[in-house]
């Protein structure tokens, strides 16, 4: 009895919990008048993924997609690349200043976004990669990689020491331990790390928003957040895009839902 | 192996973090002593003068208390839910909880602006699904604008946010609950502890740690929280809903003064330091070995 009780209300918490997302799936197959009327239903008569392919031709969300794949995919590799190098630092290495890089690290990802932006803005303006992929890219890299380092350096250091000390009595250099004996055994924590850093990139929006400004840069929460002011009216579209742009990270998700969790408690507690 | 070879590793990491971390700072340090317009670029040097126009802004200090509402009533619902979920999920009832969990973490996983969207829709005044249900309920006779109306848009974002932060909390609480040594739940049975006595004699206590994580990592995130905001409300109706995040946007790039908007930005980032090095004396008790 008591457990169909606590049953019934995970199922109650997970029904409200899904509202925002099933109203919004809803929204998106419906044409625009039955989008548009009073009582708003749950299923109209004539559903369909119509505004699935209208949306493309409504805002060039084609473009935006590519972008968005772009960024995140270049922004993933390179701050994998760079962070475990310093992951590795962290993890294997003694020396002096270790718990000031540290910090530097650990604070510099706490930084609001709104207190550097404007020097970032005219930085880029500057050396030219104002509203372009690749400043961007960096931007996102720099941003990710405190955190990014900060669960590389957990991983590896969960690694134990000896595994590599035999890899080197064998005679492999330092570099060369790192990539043919750790980099496979944090195999698992990289493949979770560079899920966080792809999702990071994925749905940022902040720096996307002022460092972009024509539609061949623009990534798509950037289209999804300029269109909810400005043309608010096709609610169906914009639901589709909405729907559309979070497919990628609920696929991601659902694949790796173990190593997200760890991974979530990993850096916030470490 | 040579001495060098930890700092040629954190070489390429620390260049990006001078990029936009150092190099930023204080260029705003400098911008926000001298004019300086999106338009015309820079001008004369002018002290203290942006600081003054930013204290004399009265959205300034609108934004402030706005702020500080919405990251410390955001979080701390948030950790509240959080920790009901947890509980609820970490009662042993078969695979049914593992799907759950999966359901409950997927806010979490969807991008702010999506959220944002999501909720600016199902508080619609006309077709929104939040008010039709409002009505046919007869709590209220007509639609509510939600967003467009100063004493709920804020809440409203809130609540967004919430719906957004709370499955972090809940992970974290679920990690802190299974972490618990079942020992301390049996001993206290044989002592005779009811339920409740145990939920505050063994588990808040092994809590506490967590909950010093979760406490001030939600407030810096949320104080730091642009999204929710910009996506539902732009800061309106006539700022009632403004955070200071937006209000940078808003100086910056709005009224084209960059200055004004780096004096905001050094404000900004002051807070967050106070609350940084909080942070860091909570976890630096349990960094890695």
């Amino acid at each position: 009895m008591k457990r169909g009780a606590t049953v019934l209300l995970l199922f109650l918490i997970a029904a409200l919990i899904m509202l925002p997302i099933l109203w919004t799936f809803a929204t998106s197959l419906k044409p625009l008048p039955e989008v548009n009327t009073y009582p708003p239903r749950w299923t109209s008569p004539s559903m369909s993924f119509r505004p699935y392919v209208d949306m493309f031709f409504y805002l060039p969300f084609a473009t935006y997609t590519v972008n968005s794949l772009v960024v995140a995919l270049s922004a993933t590799a390179l701050t994998l690349l760079i962070g475990s190098l310093a992951g590795f630092a962290f993890a294997r290495f003694d020396f002096q200043g270790k718990t000031l890089f540290l910090l530097v690290f650990l604070l510099s990802q706490m930084l609001p976004g709104a207190s550097v932006i404007v020097p970032l803005f005219q930085l880029l303006k500057e050396v030219g990669l104002y509203d372009s992929l690749l400043g961007l890219t960096l931007i996102h890299t720099a941003i990710l990689l405190p955190f990014v380092i900060w669960l590389l350096y957990g991983f590896f250091s969960g690694i134990p020491r000896e595994v590599e000390d035999a890899a080197l009595i064998d005679g492999c250099s330092r570099l060369m331990a790192l990539r043919k004996v750790l980099l496979p055994l944090a195999l698992p924590g990289l493949g979770g790390t560079a899920l966080f850093a792809f999702l990071g990139s994925w749905n940022e929006f902040f720096f996307a928003l002022i460092l972009t400004t024509s539609d061949s840069t623009r990534t798509i929460p950037v289209g999804i957040g300029l269109f909810v002011g400005e043309f608010s009216d096709v609610w169906n579209q914009m639901s589709a895009a909405a729907i559309f742009f979070s497919i990628p990270p609920l696929v991601l998700f659902l694949m790796m839902r173990r190593t997200f969790v760890k991974g979530l408690v990993a850096g916030a507690i470490k | 192996m040579k001495r060098s070879t930890p700092y040629l590793l954190l070489l390429p990491a620390l260049l990006f973090t001078v990029f936009v971390l150092v190099y930023p700072l204080l260029q705003n340090l400098l911008n926000s002593l001298r004019r300086v317009s999106l338009i015309r670029g820079a001008g004369d040097w002018i002290g203290l003068a942006n600081y003054e126009k930013v204290f004399q802004d009265s959205v300034f200090w609108l934004a402030f208390q706005n702020t500080i509402l919405y990251a410390s009533l955001g979080t701390l619902l948030a950790l509240l839910l959080g920790l009901a979920f947890a509980l609820l999920l970490n009662m042993k009832i078969g695979r049914i909880t593992n799907i759950m969990g999966f359901l409950y973490t997927i806010p979490w996983v969807i991008s702010p602006v999506v959220a944002g969207f999501a909720w600016k829709w199902l508080l619609n005044d006309n077709f929104g699904i939040i008010n039709h249900w409002l009505i046919s309920l007869g709590i209220i006779t007509e639609g509510i604008t939600w967003l467009g109306n100063p004493t709920t848009a804020l809440l409203c974002v809130i609540v967004a946010r919430l719906w957004q932060f709370y499955p972090f909390a809940m992970v974290m609480f679920l990690a802190g609950l299974q972490a618990i040594p079942e020992e301390q739940y049996e001993a206290a049975a044989v002592d005779g502890a009811s339920t409740v006595g145990k939920f505050f004699h063994i588990t808040l206590p092994n809590l506490r740690s967590v909950t010093g994580v979760l406490l001030l990592l939600g407030v810096i995130w949320s104080f730091n929280d642009f999204n929710m905001v910009f996506v539902m409300t732009r800061g309106g109706p006539i700022n009632a809903s403004m955070v200071l995040p937006v209000l940078v946007r808003e100086f910056s790039f709005v009224q084209f003064d960059l200055g004004k908007g780096s004096a905001l930005s050094i404000l900004i980032f002051g807070m967050l330091i106070a609350l940084s090095f909080l942070y860091l004396r909570v976890i630096s008790r349990r960094e890695p070995a």
